[in-house]
């Protein structure tokens, strides 16, 4: 075999591996889902400043025992892990059960070397909002004009709101103010109580908060969007991706009618022709693609490889290749689903049996033969083979591989990925690299989220 | 320490800071690229989003069948929002009025200002047509209390009416008021009305995402040197400038 043979060939049998991934990944949906990062829970007793405070036993809440003497003796108690930082805000709260003798009780958040017999604020890489005088401390001994005071009977929040680099307090649910956060690193929750009596109960959220910080949450989006629609688009580009993404998938129907309508409205419009070389890339085959894409939808399998043989003999000459794995493993699948399932177990003898114990092909082959087990597969923990979503993963499968042998194609990735797709890889991983250059701090793109936000007007 | 000594130390630090810039090659930003997972119902449903809150109803009903993607609007409402609009388009004003409160009186019983604009655009028409006498009638009996309830709206009819003042209305300083845009912008406007009142975005969600790639790149240029997409037309990426 000439070399460049060899490469072509391994170029498109990895077209035909990305999606048999995709379909792999599909199964282990839950692990993919970015991994939730230990929040605080409760108090921390070990290391808390011992004998001037009483922790409860659910470590909840915390109460003064002694009579205090001197500024060295606060009861001050931080949480038992530090604040999550891959969020839009962390947010604690604090009830004044009892505001003891002076009802010196501070709130806020301090580092992890933190002098444990200080108020939080009056240290360096601290900050606290204090009851007995309504300042804010930030660092040293000497507050600031903040808020108002608080007593017996109030619930107090604290919270960092990372999109915004600020620290913010609340008191009974009304945000009290926000400071510049100029601390780096870990931060825990830090809660001080500092004459007789005082008692304090502490919620990480295990209760309902006072505070509506779902609310708060979606006015920060609101802001950072507000911001985001400042920068100024290229008029129409939006039609340009969304052309292109029609025209990449092979969605001729919708393309079509999508030209019309763009022709007849007031004013028409005209989308720029100068990457007319890159679109020819994707106008390729564009009626092939689109009869496949629909036949593969309509689970009519045998007369999708039909065509393939006929206008397309090189994809499926490798009845070991990925994309012809998929095929397979779909038509297999549409067996099950109208309940030949004898038809599909002599099938799965002759076409997938060869497929068993290859590393990359056993997971589908597995849950493709499971499907045989259930009485109601769909219902089955390998029902994400009779969705929708998996002829459609066959589909793309296929539209790549025909786009890849399309000789003016200049890189095989172009086949994978539409322009749509390529730009929001590129946001996410923009913003994600940010994030980590930012300690951690702040939400990652999620694009999920967009498609879910809020219906505002 | 004198204040030399101070500025020297800061611009040491700036120097610093710009030195420690990380550089991503392209193939390090290529991996992290090929990590990223996007799904391609997700990138269906933006599409969908897309056609639909711009009124491609053809093409948002073929996108169904070609896909399997559900829109998440009822599709005939586009329909009648799509009239709507296109009546405004034609400078058929009266009928879009109609058509809004066969839609939903509400709209324009909640929305005084988008029904002045629609009145203003009544005016601006006949106005066009050589109307004159019906559009001084129309100003004074229709136009003219609105204008009384708020400033803003008496502002915009003084405005209007100047257009009566010019016989070359090329002469006119509002003349921009009888360009087409005029029409496209109180189309614009009674589309996002219909649109809220349906408790749907006004905009497609797919220019916010572009946004927010711009905005996500320059954030973070700040910090590193990496491949770029400076062209969204393209997507090409850019090899990072260092």
């Amino acid at each position: 075999m000439s070399e460049s043979n060899g490469n072509s060939n391994g170029g498109d049998q990895d077209l035909g591996l990305y999606f048999l991934e995709v379909c792999r990944r599909k199964e282990m949906k839950v692990k993919e889902e970015e991994e939730e990062e230990e929040a605080p829970s409760e108090l921390n007793t070990i290391n808390s400043s011992g004998g001037f405070v009483v922790v409860s036993t659910d470590k909840l809440s915390v109460k003064y025992t002694s009579v205090n003497l001197h500024g060295h003796d606060v009861g001050v108690i931080q949480a038992n892990k530090a604040a999550p930082t891959k969020r839009l805000i962390y947010y604690f709260e604090i009830h004044v059960k009892d505001a003891g003798v002076k009802g010196q009780i501070g709130i806020g958040f301090t580092s992890e070397t933190f002098k444990m017999r200080r108020q939080p604020g009056w240290e360096a890489n601290s900050c606290g909002y204090h009851g007995d005088d309504g300042l804010l401390y930030r660092g040293h001994g000497k507050g600031e004009a903040f808020g108002p005071t608080y007593t017996s009977g109030d619930v107090v929040g604290a919270g960092i709101n990372y999109a915004a680099q600020e620290f913010f307090f609340t008191k009974n649910g009304q945000v009290v103010g926000s400071v510049s956060k100029d601390i780096k690193g870990p931060l825990f929750p830090t809660i001080a109580v500092h004459s007789q009596n005082e008692e304090v109960l502490v919620n990480f959220g295990q209760r309902p908060f006072t505070f509506d910080l779902r609310e708060f949450e979606a006015q920060e989006r609101m802001k950072q969007q507000l911001k985001i629609e400042e920068i100024p688009v290229p008029p129409n580009i939006s039609y340009g991706i969304v052309r292109s993404y029609l025209l990449h998938y092979g969605y001729e129907d919708t393309l079509n009618s999508f030209d019309v309508a763009s022709k007849s409205t007031v004013p028409p419009i005209y989308i720029a022709q100068e990457n007319g070389i890159v679109e020819q890339e994707i106008t390729y085959a564009l009626n092939h693609r689109k009869t496949l894409r629909q036949l593969i939808r309509n689970g009519e399998i045998d007369a999708a490889f039909g065509k393939l043989r006929e206008w397309y003999p090189q994809i499926v000459e490798d009845n070991t290749s990925a994309t012809c794995f998929l095929l397979h493993c779909q038509k297999f699948i549409e067996l099950v689903r109208v309940g030949a399932l004898e038809e599909a177990v002599k099938y799965g003898r002759t076409e997938l049996s060869s497929f068993f114990g290859l590393p990359v092909f056993e997971d589908l082959v597995q849950d493709c033969v499971a499907l045989l087990a259930y009485e109601r597969p769909l219902e089955s923990s390998v029902g994400y083979l009779l969705k929708d979503s998996q002829r459609e993963v066959v589909a793309d499968t296929v539209n790549a591989m025909i786009l890849s042998t399309n000789p003016n194609m200049k890189e095989s990735k172009n086949c994978l990925h539409s322009y749509l797709e390529r730009l929001l890889r590129q946001l996410t991983a923009c913003c994600l690299e940010r994030r980590s250059l930012n300690g951690d701090q702040g939400e990652a793109f999620q694009l999920q989220r967009v498609l879910s936000s809020s219906k505002r007007g | 320490m004198s204040l030399f000594w101070i500025v020297i130390r800061q611009l040491a630090e700036i120097e610093a800071m710009a030195a420690s810039k990380k550089v991503i090659t392209r193939e390090e930003w290529e991996k992290k690229l090929s990590d990223v997972k996007i799904k391609k119902e997700d990138m269906n449903k933006l599409v969908m989003n897309f056609l639909v809150t711009e009124g491609y109803v053809a093409a948002a009903e073929e996108f169904r069948k070609e896909s399997g993607t559900e829109p998440d609007i009822d599709l005939a409402t586009i329909t009648d929002r799509m009239a709507v609009k296109t009546a405004v388009q034609n400078g058929n004003v009266e009928d879009a009025i109609e058509k809004v409160n066969d839609l939903n009186p509400e709209i324009l019983d909640t929305n005084p200002q988008l029904f002045f604009h629609l009145q203003q655009q009544r005016l601006i028409e006949l106005i066009r047509n050589g109307k004159i006498e019906e559009a001084l009638e129309f100003a004074q009996e229709e136009l003219a209390p609105r204008g009384e309830e708020n400033q803003g709206f008496l502002e915009e009819l003084e405005q209007t009416v100047a257009l009566l003042a010019f016989d070359d209305v090329t002469e006119c300083p509002v003349k921009d008021l009888l360009d087409i845009s005029q029409r496209l912008k109180t189309a614009s406007e009674v589309n996002a009305a219909i649109l809220t009142s349906q408790s749907h975005e006004k905009d497609p969600k797919l220019p916010s995402l572009l946004k927010m790639l711009i905005r996500s790149q320059n954030l973070l240029d700040e910090k590193a040197a990496y491949p770029r997409v400076t062209d969204l037309s393209t997507a090409i990426l850019e090899d990072p400038a260092v």
